[in-house]
């Protein structure tokens, strides 16, 4: 069955422009300049259920805007998304109970709150009866190894005890589809490694379909089994990992294959 | 509800470790009801005077209930934290729950003012007791209705105020509107009762929610009237249902003009 199915996907923001200096600020106030610019341009693909994807691009390139689409936060200006069956711009809520997102680089946990009261307000938040919310969160609080901070308030963690606890929030209603947007940014490699561990062992063992962007080679390297490459708001690849390392590539580094796919506009030019 | 009252329960938790800073609050508090004292003191000749058909305790007492009202419910939630989250993209991170984004903001601030409320009442009815004595014609039985209205009072300018925020959506920041809106309010309806102000604009201001913020519950603690209450109490009802229809309509439309930076 299919998680994710996306057909044509646009989006094009209006982006204030202003000529340099005191003159064009002026300007701008009198004649103000807009432009637009395409953060996504008819985009399509699809995702199973139960796969691991890797969604990555150098900055600017739309991954994020169309996790945002994906997950009802923006609205589409083309074409059609679906998750689990469910159009995000008509019906958030509901789609909401059965994603996940978690954003490296943003904070979705009460900071004054210590992780177990966090992972409660989290459990109402999504209607999870009090005592299914405290079995479910014992059982993630094991297989996460929080038991030594679960009761210190979230300001006073590391990065990547708060990341765990931040995925730990994102699970705590069993979500089949999770978003992860950069989780392991500013991590060092021992909790990199276990984020990655955990993250496969979820998909394993719930059948979670993961959605990942990341700029961490190790990450894509380690967890997905497919890749999707997007620059200037299109796609420029999407294929299988071991597609990808095929026998002419086998010895350069995933890194430089990358690289050279985001220098290039076209995929052919690479490989 | 229950993810509602929870929303509720963490933020007044939060605030409640605070309550030794917004006791620090008190001090503004303190100096402005003093200066109105002093002065209400040099206005009125004789204590039997009536201006605008108050006497001089029932005028202090009105600008002391509002005063406490606009202290207690002076936060940036509504407000400054709206405007800041939609321009920054921070709301993105907060509209992808099952809850609704409005409810959501109007509980964190509930949770915020409904500390600060009774710290509030407590320093007025100690400062007025100990300088300006008992409220006039005052009667305890009449005191949960007052309650009613002042919640009443501060939930509809907090729906006004996030109506405001709300129209970040579409233009660079809302601030200068919230700030024309707090100074409204604050000079009519809080500072001075709508009897002061010339008989013609009486009627205007009696249709915005300047009448039912802080006028109304003020009013019917100094000069309580059965009927007054009835007509306030009504007109607040009115005000929050159209208040909240409005923001839900600007939230629905706004919401397609998001634009997230970075994404």
């Amino acid at each position: 069955m299919q998680a994710i199915r996306v057909e044509n996907l646009s989006k094009t923001f209006q982006v204030k422009r202003k000529e340099k200096g005191m003159k064009g600020s002026i300007q701008a106030i009198f004649h103000p300049q807009m432009e637009e610019v395409k953060a996504v341009d008819g985009v399509s693909f699809t995702v199973e259920e139960g796969e691991i994807l890797a969604f990555i691009g150098p900055n600017g390139a739309g991954k994020s805007t169309t996790i945002k689409m994906l997950t009802g936060i923006l609205y589409p200006d083309g074409g059609r998304v679906e998750v689990l069956g469910i159009d995000p711009t008509k019906k958030r809520k509901q789609l909401a109970y059965n994603i996940g997102t978690v954003f490296g680089q943003k904070e979705q946990l009460w900071t004054h709150l210590t992780p177990y009261d966090n992972f409660l307000f989290f459990s109402a938040i999504y209607d999870i009866p009090d005592k299914e919310a405290k079995e479910r969160i014992g059982e993630l609080a094991e297989r996460f190894e929080l038991g030594a901070f679960i009761n210190t308030p979230v300001r006073n963690l590391s990065l990547g005890q708060r990341i765990r606890c931040e995925i730990v929030a994102s699970l705590i209603h069993k979500p089949r589809v999770l978003f992860l947007d950069e989780p392991t940014i500013g991590l060092d490699p021992v909790v990199k490694e276990m984020i990655r561990s955990l993250i496969r062992q979820m998909n394993e063992e719930l059948h979670t379909t993961i959605f990942l962007t990341s700029h961490d080679v190790g990450d894509i390297e380690k967890l997905c089994r497919r890749i999707i490459i997007v620059n200037a708001g299109k796609i420029v690849l999407d294929d299988s990992m071991e597609h990808l390392r095929n026998k002419d590539l086998a010895d350069t580094p995933l890194e430089n294959i990358i690289m050279k796919i985001y220098k290039s506009e076209e995929r052919g030019a690479v490989l | 509800m229950r993810k509602y009252a929870v929303i509720y329960r963490s933020v007044f938790m939060e605030n409640l470790q605070y309550a030794a800073n917004i006791a620090m609050g008190f001090a503004g508090y303190f100096v402005f009801i003093y200066i109105f004292i002093r002065l209400w003191d040099y206005i009125y000749q004789t204590p039997e005077e009536l201006i605008a058909g108050y006497t001089k305790e029932q005028m202090i007492w009105y600008v002391m209930m509002t005063e406490m009202i606009w202290f207690a419910s002076n936060s940036s939630s509504v407000a400054r934290n709206v405007t800041a989250d939609i321009r920054g993209g921070n709301i993105a991170y907060l509209m992808n729950k099952p809850y609704h984004y409005t409810l959501y903001i109007l509980t964190k601030y509930t949770g915020e003012w409904s500390i600060r409320l009774p710290m509030y009442a407590g320093l007025a009815v100690v400062i007025g007791m100990l300088m300006v004595g008992p409220v006039p014609r005052f009667h305890i039985i009449r005191l949960p209705v007052m309650i009613l209205c002042i919640i009443l009072g501060i939930t509809i300018n907090a729906v006004f105020k996030l109506c405001i925020s709300l129209f970040s959506f579409w233009i660079e920041d809302a601030t200068p509107f919230q700030w024309l809106y707090d100074k409204l309010i604050l000079v009519v309806g809080t500072i001075f009762p709508i009897e002061i102000f010339p008989e013609f604009l009486q009627p205007f201001f009696k249709l915005t929610p300047i009448y039912t913020v802080c006028y109304g519950p003020a009013k019917l603690i100094v000069d309580f009237d059965t009927g007054k209450c009835v007509e306030i109490l009504s007109a607040q009802i009115l005000y929050l249902a159209a208040g909240c229809g409005l923001m839900f309509l600007v939230y629905r439309k706004g919401v397609k003009k998001l634009y997230v930076n970075g994404g």
